[in-house]
This record gives structure tokens, sequence and C-alpha cells, in this order.
């Protein structure tokens, strides 16, 4: 694994336009950069990042198995009582799931540690897997990069794929938040995925979601929505208003409810507690746990439901040396191993594993200047050389 | 190859939320805030008061439906809103905006006699009236043309009784995504 200086194309910009990638930039903050890749050996794909993102899946997945079958554990996730029956069913009945992102700090030497799971709700997906993809065939076009240079990237062909075997039928409806240009592009992006898949899809902000009098979910058309993919965390739409409507609507959601139980960092003190010594696990345990004095004084600590980093603290040698801002914690938190990000010359890269109904299907890296990926992180280029 | 092997996007790079608008066909109608403008721009007093109560009823059905009066205000205006006769599952009150308006059907063109809409107008824009599927429709009353899509009465596929339940978690300042 190396990171690479290359030159920019030039008219990337124009280029991320005619795509429809508006979110290149953001507050006037590079987030797409191209300035520079990051260079892997098929092996280092394979060995180290692709396998270990398909077991780790299957490892989450007893976790599910275990979760849905002990309150103390739903207890622990944060999950309200309101919703324990209903993340049951939803996985007793198969609710199928689309994606999720696995997070791992690697660096080429060592094996890739996982150091969270957004089975939820991730982003980067379009710059993952369309604009990466499109600079990696123009850029060995024009000589930046060698020729019968590859990339870790089935992402759009799988996401495609996978609509047309979702067992759904008619209008998907697709939504996010208002006032997020990058989230409406990663679900202007699902809903393209769906179209060709054979899907109808419709786009909605969360916040017009209706409800009718027989508790279904409606469109501003007054339609019912009957399948729906948010991108908006299941934790969020358990508090909301209408979460009390979701155990008993005909809606289905994806991603499925129990995709809350992944998408959480409970899931890391339970994976470590369940498969302790596991080569990519870190060891983590929930906070107040007498367990956890195994970790000396040194240590990250994480609200169960942070995003983007916020509210993570790091504490080394008994100092706190990193902390974050945000608005999160109030739910819980867990303490994780400190395992810095690998340092690229003052650059800190957290390789994101995609999944696509379960199977890897590519990586996105997001580098920081600082230890924690948060906000400002830029979305850079990767390339398989051999 | 671990790369897709073509990637293409059907839709991308067009408008974002806003579903494609095509060149839809126009009617000819007239809007109305009350009978009496009606029938001073040359209509029958009969066609007026029928186009009129058509609209009412149709209001009942058509008009947005909230749970909370505070809600519907929030959208339509303080005072603009009144209790529907529907009543929620739990049999709770059921809050409406009030008519601002009608439109007459498509009886302008010569056709067949189109029903009575009724039209409202939200909080943040006093100046539009809008079907109660929030199409715009015209800025002021008398002769216009509409889409023809505006003056088919909004059909009741379901019946939304309450809006904005879900998003309070996006009510959190400095982010730029609610994913991650």
């Amino acid at each position: 694994m190396e990171r690479i200086s290359v030159e920019p194309r030039d008219d990337w910009r124009d280029t991320a336009e005619a795509h429809g990638f508006r979110f290149h930039t953001i507050d006037d903050e590079r987030y797409w950069d191209e300035s520079a890749c990051y260079s892997f050996t098929l092996r280092e794909i394979e060995d180290d990042i692709e396998d270990p993102t398909a077991e780790i899946e299957q490892l989450c997945f007893e976790v599910v198995a275990r979760a849905v079958a002990d309150d103390a554990v739903m207890t622990r996730l944060g999950i309200p009582e309101a919703f324990w029956d209903f993340v049951a069913d939803t996985w007793s009945q198969q609710h199928r799931n689309l994606y999720g992102r696995m997070d791992f700090a690697y660096d080429g030497k060592g094996p890739a540690k996982l150091f969270e799971y957004n089975a939820d709700t991730p982003t980067s997906l379009y710059e993952s897997g369309v604009f990466q993809w499109v600079w990696l065939e123009q850029a060995i076009e024009r000589g930046i990069i060698p020729d019968g240079s590859d990339q870790f990237n089935s992402l759009h062909e799988a996401l495609t794929g996978s609509f047309s075997q979702m067992g759904l039928a008619g209008t998907l409806h697709v939504a996010c938040c208002k006032d997020s240009e990058e989230d409406e592009g990663t679900v202007e992006y699902i809903a393209d995925c769906a179209r060709q898949g054979g899907l109808d899809a419709k786009l909605i902000y969360i916040e017009d979601i209706g409800i009718d009098t027989e508790g279904r979910f409606t469109d501003l058309q007054d339609e019912p929505i009957n399948d729906l993919f948010k991108l908006y965390p299941w934790e969020w739409i358990m508090t909301d208003e209408f979460g009390k409507n979701v155990p008993n609507t005909n809606t289905r959601f994806i991603e499925p409810g129990w995709k809350a139980l992944l998408s959480n960092k409970g899931l890391l003190p339970l994976l470590w507690e369940m498969f302790e010594g596991h080569p990519n696990l870190l060891p983590a345990y929930f906070d107040g746990d007498p367990a956890a004095s195994a970790l000396g004084d040194t240590y990250v600590r994480k609200p169960l439901f942070s995003r983007e980093g916020a509210n993570v603290e790091v504490f080394e040698n008994g100092e706190r040396t990193v902390s974050v801002e945000g608005d999160y914690g109030a739910e819980g938190h867990i303490l994780q191993a400190y395992h810095p990000l690998p340092n690229f010359g003052g650059n800190y890269p957290m390789v994101g594993s995609w999944l696509v109904a379960s199977q890897p299907a590519g990586i996105g890296i997001r580098e920081d200047t600082s230890l924690v990926t948060g906000n400002n992180a830029r979305f850079l280029p990767h390339i398989i050389s051999e | 190859m671990k790369r897709s092997k073509s990637v293409r996007l059907v839709a991308m790079g067009t408008g974002l939320l806003l579903v494609a608008a095509c060149e839809e066909a126009k009617v000819d109608t007239a809007l109305f805030e009350s009978v009496q403008q009606c029938t001073g721009l040359g209509f029958t007093a009969q066609e007026c008061e029928a186009n009129y109560r058509e609209a009412q009823r149709n209001h009942v059905n058509v008009a947005p439906k909230y749970t909370a009066k505070a809600d519907c205000e929030a959208d339509f205006g303080s005072t603009q809103c009144e209790v529907a006769p529907q009543r929620t599952s739990s049999g709770g009150s059921v809050f409406m905006p009030l008519m601002a308006g009608y439109m007459m059907g498509s009886m302008l063109s010569g056709g067949r006699r189109g029903a009575g809409q009724p039209l409202y107008k939200s909080a943040n824009d006093r100046s539009t009236f809008r079907t109660g599927d929030n199409k715009a429709v015209a800025k002021t009353t008398g002769r216009t043309s509409v889409a023809r899509s505006a003056t088919q009465t909004a059909s009741a596929k379901t019946r939304t009784v309450s809006r904005g339940g879900f998003g309070a978690g996006a009510r959190s300042p400095m982010r730029r995504s609610f994913g991650g």
C-alpha cells in the first residue's frame, strides 16, 4: 500500500459536473481529491480487505442472531423496548439489506482493523462506485497511472444487480433529509441504480413523508409508500413522532430494522466478546464494563450512535488528547483500543470497505489530516497495481 | 478485474429531487375567490354556484390533512386552518387549510365539464394558488391557462392525515450529511 502523488485531470471539475457529482467541493473545501491516490497490490486487496470484510459480515450476523434473542443485548445497544419485537421480526423474516460500509485502519503491513461498521446510512457511495471508476478509466487513458491498473470497485454492478433481486415490485421510494447536497447526491444515485435494476424510483424528503389513517406512510401525492430506502438513521426513526407507527406499518424499509443492531458502536464490544482475538477486531468494551480495564488508560471513547467522528474522544495515558464536538453521547458509549490510523505524510486514510447484499463490493478511501476521520475528510481514489 | 465492467447512469446529472418537468398540455380555466368574482367575469350564477359547491365538496377530500392544528398553521398560516369532518383512527381531530379559492374545471375549453377544484395558499407563498396536492396553479384570479393535470381532482389514493413526523433527528446543527 502506497500513497502516490498524481496529476489531477485538468478538466475534473467539468467531468464531475457532467456526471452529476455536485458535492465534489463542500463548503469551499475540497472533498474529491485526485492529487494523490492509494495503490494496493491484489494480494492486499483480496487477503487483507475483501476476505476479512466477508468474514466479519458473517460474525455480525451472529451478533444479530444473539441480540434479537436477548433483551439485555437490545438494551445495551440502546434500542427502545417498543422496537425489540420489530427489529427481531425484520431479522426472522429475512428482510433484505442493500448495503453497508466497514471502516478499517489499514497500512499494508498488519491486518486491517475494524473501526466501525456503518451498516445503516453509509454515504460516499456515489464517489466510490462511479466517480472513482471514471477517474481510473481516464487516468489510464491519459497516462496518469500505469496501463493495466485495476480498482477494487464492483459497487455499481452490485447495486444495480441487487435491486433486481430484492423482491421489490412497483415503486421504490428513496428518501433523504433536506439541506444536504451530499445526501441528495447519494439517494439520487441509489434511485438511478434502482431504475437500472428495473424498479420505478421516486425521490422524497424524509420530512415530507406522511401517514394515512391506516398507518401507512405516504408520499406527497398521497400514494402509499410500500418500500422505502431511507438515508436516515434507525435510531432517529425510533425516536421520531412517526416512529411509533413503524412496528405496525406495512411499509418495508431499506436498510431493514435489524441493521440498527450493526450500525451501532455497541456492535464492537459484542464482536470482541464473542470473537476475542480475531485479527481484524480491536478490543472493545461497553463503557462501565469492569473488563474495560484491560484497555488500560489509552483508548478511544465513542458514543453508540455517533456519525462522522462526532463526539469521539481519544485518551492517552489517562489524558484526553483528542475530542471532537457533536451532539451524541446521551445514548451511552463504548471504549475501543486506541489504534491510530496509518500516517502517510501527514494524511490519515480510512479504508471504507463496501458490502452490497452482504458481499464485498469495493473500497473508497477517505483521508483526513487528523486521526479522527470527520466531516473535513477528503475522498481519494485508489488503484490496484501489479 | 476487480471493478465494474461498465458504469452507466440513466438520470443523474439532471435536476435533483425535482422530477423531470415534461411540457404538459395546458387547458383554459378560471380561478375565483368567490361566486361574485365568477359572475363578474360573465359566467352564469348557476354555473358559478354549481362549481363552487363542487369545489367545497372536493375540498373536504383533497385538502391536506393534519392531526395537529399547529402543523397545519405552520404550512398555511395562522387562522388559515379549520377542523375537517374526518377523524383519526383513534378518534382525534383532523385539521385542514381553508379553501383560498377555487378553479373551474375544463368548461372553458368547451369539453366535458370538469369538477370545481378547491385551491389553497401556503403560509410561505401567499401569492400563489395551489391545488390540494401542492401544484402551483396561478398567482391571480380570473381567466388563465393551467397544466391539464392541475385541473383534475387530486386522486384520493389514500388520505394522508399527518406529515412531518420524520426528520426531527436531522434538526441539529453542524452537519453536512445525515448519513456518514
